[in-house]
């Protein structure tokens, strides 16, 4: 990925650019599954925090292109959203192949599907989340950030700068707007 | 898709916000007021307050897609708390984040979910009650135990407060803190600990996993006291013969754990003394043991640990003080460990503060060695040799970094140096073992000591140190302290090859002065004139270190009397020297100075002359009257007008120069001799005789006392008293200090130099003074022989020599003729 081009979609995809923005989810989407890629063929136990990852992809990035995003939550918020799609993917992957592909996330593997029973119920999700995107960008990303890519409250906060209260209750409504979504999805649908 | 458009969440929001707040009981009145402004907007608030609490209910999205708790604990009501996901599990049992929700906010703390087989058959009772006592402890560092019980189902269960963070060891080690970072850190736990042991309550099972630290920096240590409360008491058997899960950690126990003892707060120093040796680099001791039984119980009960100092990556700095902390805190007795863990917080606020510790002998060159590094600055040989010191590194360091893409090794030896001089500051082993004040001389032998055990794998900063150290050895007039590592450092230099030549001829540069100095002129011509090759094909001709070569190699010569030798090459400096440095400068007076004496010998008065006037006159501008080179000045003059036969005039400037030297180097100092023999010499002259007994007295007193290196300046003390007693008509006496004279120049001396001449010569009139005609006659003929009809010296002694001879004639015939 050529970082000076991921800086130029950035600045597009942040002055409303849709096709810059879909370019820039393909660009961290190929990032992160690389480096997912390369922890796994270090071998061993790989046990591969999805939090970790990003850190590591934000660190590699800004490492590459010195200034490549403007702060560390702007990276994260826009990373969070190309794992949500990773785990969407990947969940989607193995129900077609049971096991093996190339990309696997050795938390994902054991516990993603235990809570949420199917890639259908995590495409919904992610599709009201996209919704909710539209309505309050900053509930979405807190969404993405928390449920998709396990930061703790503490953790968002710091990266915002705002209380861990605030995360709170901004995970509150957010998880409120969800349900009622998908609530009101399910009853379309019947 | 949404019954909610946009539009209206977004009016609903910050209405949304408010109610979060609040508590089940104020929700209602809330709801009617926003009802009696916005009507609108009441029947949404409340239907969505109405669908949160079921959310909740539900745990809809909680704990994420990627982290989600095992179901079959997940949402366990234990006491006031719902388990929300686990944290760990360890020796004791699972710990369980949970949280305890009143409506309004939640509070998490973390659950530990005991094996019951941990509760010992004291029971329950116990249990709940011992819990209850630890529940009284508070303390900022230490981690609340909320609540000890048991659940309906015989689960034993503690409530913790809930600490993020991480291990003391992994925060310290990934921030790569400094030590005193790791001490200041250190030193909160021990307030912590002292606070539980003022309390009565002993942790027992202090280690690395039961210290975190915050994100914000704050220490939290666990489950204190818990080791206790899973102790049945009526167990004497030691822990590690037991069975089973046990809440003792072995790498951390106390020998008195595994050997049945009291368990005192004395076992808690004993545990920080090992987290302390962990958290300075130290490997824990029991960890490299084979893990048996058997062997831990040896290691833990009968061994010492290595000193600190030994294992730890960074030695060095650890060593001293640190080291000695430690120990003493890991003492295999309890009673000779810290009484208490606040004196061992003491002695670590000690060393912070510089000010002696309490884990050693406090004897006075300790506490010299300490006021010394507080007040280091103060001090200021001490700091100038430090200061020489840095400066050689830097100096290399940045050469070295130039010359060469080693950035790595560079930062390491940067390190390295640093350390090294830093040890030299704060260092105390080298003056504690001895029973001595702290002296330069002290300073210079624990570095030079610690260069050469410390330095071997960075042999090219060894041999830039050992040429530092040895250089100051040398100032200080040891010479036989500084040969052997100025030559160690030569052999280094040489070893590495072409490359070092700069170095290397330092190196030779050094020794050659060292070996001149110590008047083994003939062993230290061949290195300068290496050095000198070296440094003229490096450096150019035209450059300080090469005059400097030019000049130490002119000495050398001339102290083997090859002035003819000397000449150009202090000729060729003084160019040089005028040219770098121009005409008022020290460096350039002394080449004046030397180039002068040369041509004072040779018998070159006129040409010797406006040099040492020039030398004397920029001498005194530059450095002020009482300086050691006025004083040299002045005595350069003073030989001058000896040699004009001027005696009466040399002899104040010779008094002067006499009195400066004195004033410097004190009443003993062997370089004493060469101004007395002077002054003698003018003295004897102008027939001053008990003037001039005292004077070469005193002179071949002090000179005696400097040894063999004082060899030329003793035998022309000899050979004046020698003509002082001939004078005195005292041949015998004359004779046997005349032949002392003359070996000492034939030891020194090239065999056809003058000065040999001059002495036979003398001898020769001692002999015939004793009516030893014919020994007299062979030494005055080989005298004559060699003494040159030139201005000066020489020329009176060829003079004197061809009037001695024409004397012994006359003697002959007159004793043949009486016969």
């Amino acid at each position: 990925m050529d970082s000076r081009s991921l800086t130029s979609l950035f600045e597009s995809a942040e002055r409303g650019d849709a096709a810059a923005a879909e370019a820039l989810f393909a660009a961290l989407y190929n990032e992160l599954h690389r480096l997912a890629r390369r922890e796994l063929a270090k071998g061993g136990n790989v046990t591969l925090g999805v939090t970790t990852l990003l850190h590591e992809a934000y660190i590699r990035i800004s490492d590459r292109d010195g200034l490549a995003f403007p702060d560390r939550a702007r990276f994260m918020g826009y990373a969070a959203r190309v794992m949500r799609g990773l785990i969407i993917d990947h969940v989607r992957r193995r129900r077609a192949r049971k096991r093996g592909g190339l990309f696997e996330i050795t938390a994902l593997e054991t516990t993603v599907a235990d809570k949420v029973t199917n890639e259908e119920e995590l495409q919904l999700i992610s599709d009201v989340l996209d919704e909710l995107a539209q309505v309050d960008a900053t509930l979405a990303e807190v969404v993405d950030l928390k449920f998709f890519c396990g930061f703790s409250f503490a953790e968002i906060g710091a990266m915002r700068g705002v209380s861990e209260r605030t995360i709170q209750r901004h995970w509150e409504k957010a998880r409120l707007y969800l349900h009622r979504a998908i609530g009101d999805a399910v009853r379309m649908e019947r | 898709m949404s019954t909610l458009t946009g539009e209206r969440w977004r009016a609903l929001s910050p209405y949304l916000d408010e109610a979060l707040d609040l508590t089940a009981a104020e929700r209602a009145p809330w709801l009617a007021k926003v009802g009696g402004e916005h009507p609108e907007l009441a029947a949404d608030l409340e239907s969505l307050l109405a669908e949160h609490d079921a959310i909740d209910h539900e745990r809809f999205l909680e704990g994420g897609a990627v982290v989600i708790p095992h179901p079959s604990l997940a949402g366990l009501r234990v006491g006031a708390y719902t388990l929300i996901s686990p944290l760990g599990s360890g020796g004791m049992g699972t710990v369980w984040l949970a949280e305890r929700s009143d409506g309004r906010f939640t509070r998490r703390a973390a659950v530990k979910l005991l094996n019951s087989a941990l509760i010992g058959r004291s029971g329950e009772e116990r249990f709940r009650h011992e819990g209850s006592l630890l529940a009284r402890l508070t303390h900022p560092n230490i981690a609340h135990l909320i609540d000890a019980g048991v659940t309906s189902t015989g689960q034993p269960y503690l409530v913790l407060e809930f600490v993020e963070g991480e291990h003391l060891d992994q925060y310290c080690a990934r921030r790569s803190l400094p030590i005193e970072a790791r001490l200041r850190l250190f030193i909160d736990v021990l307030e912590a600990v002292a606070h539980a042991h003022a309390n009565l309550i002993v942790h027992r099972d202090l280690k690395p996993s039961n210290v975190l630290v915050r994100s914000d920096g704050v220490v939290k240590l666990l489950d204190f006291g818990i080791a206790k409360l899973l102790q049945d008491e009526t167990e004497t058997t030691p822990a590690i013969t037991r069975e089973g899960a046990r809440p003792l950690t072995p790498e951390y126990a106390s020998p008195e754990q595994l050997t049945g003892g009291a368990i005192t707060t004395a076992t808690d120093v004993h545990a920080l003394g090992l987290l302390l040796y962990v958290l300075l680099g130290g490997p824990n001791p029991a960890a490299g043991t084979s893990g048996s039984a058997a062997d831990l119980i040896r290691v833990i009960v009968d061994t010492d640990p290595p000193r600190l100092s030994h294992v730890a990556p960074n030695g060095h700095a650890l060593r001293g003080d640190l080291d000695n902390i430690v120990a003493k805190a890991l003492k295999k007795r309890p009673e000779e460990r810290y009484a208490s863990v606040t004196a061992l917080a003491d002695d670590l606020r000690r060393y912070l503060r510089r000010e002696p510790v309490s884990a050693r002998p406090d004897t006075l060159a300790y506490r010299a060695s300490k006021f010394l590094q507080r007040r280091a600055r103060a001090v200021a040989v001490v700091a100038s040799v430090i200061l020489l010191m840095a400066a050689v590194v830097t100096f290399y360091t940045v050469r070295l970094a130039s010359e060469r893409d080693h950035a790595r090794l560079e930062a390491d030896k940067a390190a390295r140096m640093s350390e090294l001089l830093t040890s030299f500051l704060t260092g105390a082993d080298p003056y504690a073992t001895r029973d001595r004040e702290p002296t330069v001389r002290n300073i210079l032998d624990a570095g030079a000591e610690r260069v050469q055990n410390e330095l071997s794998d960075q042999p090219e900063l060894k041999a830039e140190m050992l040429n530092v150290i040895g250089r100051v050895y040398q100032r200080l007039g040891l010479h036989e302290t500084a040969r052997p590592l100025l030559e160690e450092a030569l052999a280094i230099g040489r070893r590495a090859g072409a490359i070092e030549t700069t170095r290397l001829a330092q190196s030779l540069n050094e020794l050659g002065i060292l070996l001149r100095e110590r008047g083994d002129a003939a062993g230290a011509v061949p290195l300068l004139e290496e050095a000198l090759a070296m440094r003229r094909s490096l450096l150019g001709s035209k450059d300080k270190d090469v005059a400097v070569t030019l000049v130490e190699l002119g000495r050398a010569f001339e102290d083997r009397g090859l002035i003819d030798r000397a000449e150009p090459l202090y000729r060729e400096a003084l160019v040089i020297r005028r040219e770098i440095f121009g005409e008022q400068h020290r460096e350039t007076s002394t080449s004046k100075a030397s180039l002068a004496l040369v041509l004072l010998r040779r018998g070159d008065l006129s040409g010797a002359e406006p040099l040492f006037r020039e030398a004397l006159d920029t001498s005194r501008k530059v450095l002020g009257d009482d300086h050691p080179n006025v004083g040299a000045g002045w005595n350069n003059l003073g030989l001058l007008l000896l040699g004009r036969a001027d005696y009466a005039g040399a002899e104040p400037m010779l008094r002067e120069a006499l009195a400066i030297r004195r004033k410097h180097f004190g009443d003993r100092h062997p370089s004493l001799g060469t101004n007395l023999a002077n002054l003698g010499s003018a003295l004897v002259e102008q027939g001053k005789y008990d003037e001039a007994a005292a004077v070469l007295t005193e002179g071949l007193e002090v000179a005696r006392a400097g040894g063999d290196s004082r060899s030329a300046i003793i035998a022309r003390l000899l050979f004046q008293l020698a003509r002082l007693h001939l004078a005195r008509n005292d041949a015998p006496t004359a004779e046997a200090l005349l032949r002392e004279a003359l070996t000492r120049q034939q030891a020194t001396l090239p065999p056809d130099d003058w000065i040999l001449a001059a002495t036979r010569s003398a001898l020769g009139a001692a002999l015939m003074a004793q009516n030893r005609y014919d020994e007299a006659e062979r030494l005055l003929q080989e005298a004559s022989a060699m003494l040159k009809d030139v201005p000066g010296r020489q020329g009176r002694e060829a003079a004197a020599t061809r009037d001695r001879l024409a004397a012994l004639a006359e003697a002959r015939r007159r004793a043949e003729g009486a016969r």
